[in-house]
């Protein structure tokens, strides 16, 4: 017993459709936090700039270029683009409250971070390397901690804890503008 | 011997052209609707529920699936991993009704073992609420707690009667609640689901 040739027909065809809206679907979950991560490194023009740090305002309801912002945290920011050289990422915020430096790959994964009670009293001094450039930077790192970045492009974001800001805004301003994000210099 | 009965005209050439092309769109449609649906409306939130509040412990971590990575991207971009920052979120109340921005809610508990923690309210859209006050969340810091170690906080678009802390939402529009332990205690980390969660009830009459 055979199908019609009709039947056969709209079967194969409505094969069709799901083969590839499999295929769509599947693109698209891989692609969207792709997508996402190269809107906020276009972002606003201040801040797209690559290989530098940015400090937005404090976090309040017109804080609306993330979602979920915290209102406690103090924010700073550095997209980062290794494809000519790595970055030197420094930091001393000499707080006792906490705060933290993030790095997420162009897929949006955080793939490493650190924070005070890790830094201890050493002041941060990352070389962050594309895949495959380890031993070259070690060679000139120093005392600097060389770490691999999954992706060419990503993103630094520090936190500094500010519940109190309002009372003592200096403070939380000084600690989060140290940090420096630079295109490492060769040594001599 | 006769050949197999086959249709007297084969389809046209126009007709199977038209066919593949709309196929082809179709099943994009299909493909990018049902990829949205998929990935929006989580937020933070994932598998592990406690209480009203629910996390997911793949979130902004580099082992995350494909799902996982993407929600994380549409409703809570730049999470940290959960060793650093763990986080819950809550869209209803205890019972399961939707929180709504014009209904107070008392959300009551013991601070949870982390080095810091805030309880914040977001609108629908997951951005801070504008209130007079700029007051957006209740943290470890600002938190006083009882003779019994608990805290309390109502969400309300007036102030309500009594001591408690009081965040201020607007009077329309769903209300979403996020939970966030920094350097939470490693037992939680590693058993999510094990946090005693705060409760959230829904404290009198809606606006």
């Amino acid at each position: 017993m055979t199908f019609p040739a009709n039947r056969r027909h709209w079967a194969r065809w409505i094969a069709a459709v799901l083969v590839i809206a499999a295929l769509v679907h599947g693109l698209a979950v891989w692609a969207l936090p792709r997508v996402i991560m190269r809107k906020v490194f276009a972002g606003v023009p201040a801040t797209s700039e690559a290989n530098r740090a940015h400090f937005p305002p404090m976090t309040t309801a017109d804080s609306r270029g993330i979602v979920l912002p915290s209102p406690d945290i103090l924010y700073a920011t550095c997209v980062y683009d290794l494809a000519n050289r790595p970055l030197r990422i420094t930091a001393n915020p000499g707080l006792d409250s906490y705060w933290s430096i993030a790095l997420y790959s162009a897929a949006s994964d955080n793939w490493y971070v650190v924070n005070d009670r890790q830094a201890g009293a050493r002041p941060v001094d990352l070389i962050v390397v594309a895949r495959g450039a380890m031993r070259s930077a070690s060679a000139v790192s120093g005392d600097a901690t060389v770490i691999e970045s999954p992706s060419t492009k990503g993103l630094v974001l520090m936190r500094v804890l500010a519940g109190d800001y309002a009372k003592d805004p200096g403070k939380y301003e000084a600690a989060r503008r140290t940090l420096a994000c630079e295109p490492l210099q060769s040594a001599p | 011997m006769t050949a197999p009965a086959r249709s007297a005209n084969p389809t046209p050439c126009w007709k199977r052209w038209a066919f593949g092309t709309l196929a082809v769109l179709l099943g994009i449609v299909l493909g990018l609707g049902s990829a949205w649906w998929a990935v929006r409306g989580w937020g933070l939130a994932g598998p592990v529920q406690t209480g009203a509040w629910s996390t997911s412990t793949a979130s902004g971590h580099v082992d995350a699936d494909a799902y996982t990575r993407a929600r994380v991207a549409v409703g809570g971009l730049l999470a940290l991993s959960r060793e650093e920052t763990m986080y819950y979120v809550a869209r209803s109340d205890d019972s399961g009704a939707p929180l709504r921005a014009e209904c107070a809610y008392r959300i009551e508990g013991v601070p949870p073992p982390a080095r810091w923690w805030s309880i914040t309210a977001y609108a629908g859209d997951l951005f801070l609420f504008p209130n007079a006050l700029g007051r957006y969340s209740l943290n470890g810091a600002t938190a006083q707690l009882d003779t019994k170690g608990r805290f309390a906080l109502t969400t309300a678009p007036t102030q309500p009667q009594g001591s408690d802390f009081w965040l201020p939402t607007p009077k329309a529009g769903p209300l979403v609640l996020t939970l966030r332990l920094y350097n939470p205690d490693p037992r939680i980390a590693s058993a999510p689901a094990s946090l005693a969660a705060p409760t959230i009830t829904r404290a009198g009459a809606c606006t």
